[in-house]
């Protein structure tokens, strides 16, 4: 934990140097008298910086008494890469077959990711709720839902 | 004032309304009942339906979950020992082993009673509080109003929280995400890349989705873990008797009392207010010594005190804009989604949407109450729907959710961006809460603090010579530099 923290404050620091960086290419536009666009990212990037130095400093002398588990198994790990490019293709499928056509399969693949095996809960789970979302959002409160190129 | 007040009843009697109450309070219960899914996430889930709703159905519906969800929480604490909400946590010490000795029904019985009384309660408080604090408010000008919203953040941030630096980090990250697209004062570009998407910035709706759901389902899909637990059994006689009731009020009142305080207070939140609750009227009972092994008393304390809490927690949203807990700076979010700017101002422009917010609490306590008591078996059965079921549906209903807010694929990109920022957070410790309140109220805080400094021409001394703003800027830098400091002094006292 003592060294996730020390991970983490490092990992802080960068990000309020490349904040740092970014803010210093912020045009200089500026009334009168007034403080420039540019005030409030350079007071985060000082309150940033030393507040991850301060939470550098605190675990290097005198180390945490926190409860955290910052662990990722190597299964979890993939787990999470593998959904994460899963809903993005579910995403981009969207684009193409519409939501009510793609929804179901979806819903029936992550389910079966998800522990399910019975084959009656994965088809009226999958095609029941997309069904019920469909008509919630769309026909009832107008909410629109994603359209595809062929549906 | 009174033709507001008969008004904003007239218009939460309309069907819809009550329509809209109804479902948020079963959506509420479903979400309280369900062990892994907060009031938060069912909050942010129901979001993306109040786009298209008035802005007095979107609070009936919201309401009606955010006091049904309270209520509904203490079900899986009593059945499961695993509190539905973090503010169910000390009803599950009495609760459960009420249940285990075959009282469920009685416990359930007595924890939906004394969240009513305590909604009332808070409710009560919240309409005699909220239009005196909002008339001494409306005297606020650019740097009182900048002042308190930078005290709001630093107690969020600093207070509560295991590790107060990262409390103070988590915020000032969210703070920072908020400078992303147009300067409010110049409309000068920042950090925008070039995309045309970020200069609008980055809107709190997907952050907050990523923030509470996406974490979960990683946990839960990903990792394979467990976050939605079974229960199988089934339970009886849930209605409780007059007289037993009647023996609860004093217990009821203090934990209400306690409630409405510390919910009033910003950062503190639920958890706090439950475990306060316990303990004093622990203290102060006849059977003290009963806590724990399954005392009535010790789930009415807490369990009025958690929906207390609620009607505490709108008074500083209302009147001054600041959310006192997670879940009312999401109804935030969704007043500001309609165009409403909760602060003292909003008792002046619109005090008829006011009054219907009161109503529109009283009455999703009272359709709590009542459906409460009419469907409690079905929300035992509730807590048997496996999380392979729910967690593909909150994926779906979370994409939905995002592209609805403006059609368009690239805010579910930024709802998953959050969302792996917020598992990675919560692995290392980082509480989300703080960002997520910083992210709803950072524009406030730069345009407060710019605009002072404009009527100043640039004089710093503005936010010492104006009283109010000066005394509520010591609070916020003792709250921010306190934390940090007091454990150094305490550590240095203690070698000497």
């Amino acid at each position: 934990m003592k060294r996730a923290n020390i991970v983490a404050s490092l990992l802080l620091i960068a990000l309020a140097c490349f904040y740092a960086y970014l803010t210093s290419r912020l045009p200089d536009r500026n009334l009168p008298n007034t403080l420039g666009s540019d005030f409030m990212p350079w007071l985060l990037t000082t309150v940033l910086f030393l507040l991850s130095f301060w939470l550098l400093l605190q675990n290097c002398v005198q180390g945490t008494t926190e409860n955290f588990n910052p662990d990722i198994s190597i299964k979890e790990g993939l787990g999470i890469v593998f959904l994460t490019v899963f809903i993005y293709l579910y995403v981009k499928a969207i684009q193409f077959f519409g939501f009510i056509l793609i929804t179901p399969l979806f819903l029936a693949v992550l389910m079966w990711i998800s522990g399910s095996r019975k084959w009656k809960e994965i088809v009226f789970v999958s095609i029941g709720s997309s069904f019920c979302i469909y008509l919630f959002f769309q026909k009832i409160f107008r909410v629109i839902l994603p359209d595809g190129t062929i549906f | 004032m009174d033709g507001a007040l008969l008004a904003a009843l007239f218009d939460i009697l309309q069907p819809y309304n009550i329509l809209a109450s109804v479902v948020g309070v079963l959506f509420g219960l479903f979400i309280g009942s369900t062990p892994g899914l907060t009031i938060s996430l069912g909050m942010v889930l129901l979001l993306p339906i109040t786009f298209k709703l008035e802005a007095v159905t979107s609070i009936c519906l919201l309401l009606g979950l955010y006091a049904s969800g309270m209520a509904g929480g203490s079900l899986s604490a009593i059945l499961l020992n695993i509190p539905g909400t973090p503010s169910a946590s000390a009803t599950a010490i009495d609760g459960h082993v009420m249940a285990q000795k075959g009282r469920a029904g009685e416990a359930m019985g007595v924890a939906v009673s004394a969240s009513f009384f305590g909604g009332i309660f808070g409710l009560t408080c919240l309409v005699l509080a909220a239009p005196i604090i909002a008339k001494f408010a409306l005297n606020f000008g650019a740097p009182e109003l900048f002042a308190i919203v930078l005290l709001g953040l630093t107690l969020i941030c600093s207070f509560g929280q295991e590790s107060v630096v990262k409390g103070l980090i988590s915020g000032v990250i969210g703070l920072i995400i908020m400078t992303v697209g147009l300067d409010p004062m110049m409309g000068t570009p920042r950090f925008t890349f070039g995309e045309v998407e970020l200069q609008a910035g980055i809107s709190f709706l997907p952050a907050m989705i990523g923030l509470f759901a996406i974490p979960q389902i990683l946990v839960g899909i990903a990792g394979k873990i467990p976050v939605i637990p079974k229960y199988q059994e089934d339970v009886s006689g849930v209605l409780p008797k007059i007289k037993d009731l009647l023996k609860l009020v004093k217990t009821m009142l203090l934990g209400s009392v306690i409630g409405t305080g510390i919910g009033a207070i910003p950062g503190a939140g639920g958890p706090i207010a439950v475990f306060l609750s316990y303990d004093y009227s622990k203290k102060i009972s006849k059977h003290g010594h009963r806590y724990g092994k399954g005392e009535p008393e010790g789930v009415a304390a807490p369990e009025s005190s958690n929906n207390a809490v609620a009607g505490g927690a709108l008074i500083p949203m209302l009147t001054l804009g600041i959310p006192g807990d997670p879940i009312t700076a999401i109804l935030l979010g969704a007043l500001m989604i309609h165009g409403l700017i909760p602060g003292p101002l909003l008792f002046q422009q619109s005090p008829q949407f006011v009054y219907s917010v009161f109503w529109a609490f009283l009455v999703a306590n009272l359709m709590t109450l009542i459906i409460a008591f009419s469907t409690i078996k079905i929300w035992v059965r509730v807590l048997k729907v496996p999380q392979r079921v729910l967690l593909p549906l909150i994926v779906i209903l979370c994409i939905v959710g995002t592209y609805a807010l403006r059609n368009t694929f690239f805010d579910t990109g930024i709802m998953f961006g959050f969302g792996l920022l917020g598992y990675f957070m919560k692995k290392c410790g980082f509480p989300i809460v703080p960002m997520l309140l910083a992210i709803i109220l950072g524009p406030n805080l730069e345009e407060h603090l710019r605009m002072s400094l404009i009527i100043s021409q640039g004089d710093y001394s503005i936010f010492i010579t104006h009283p109010i703003c000066l005394a509520l800027i010591i609070v916020s830098i003792v709250s921010f530099i306190g934390p940090l400091v007091w454990p150094l002094i305490r550590k240095y006292r203690g070698n000497t």
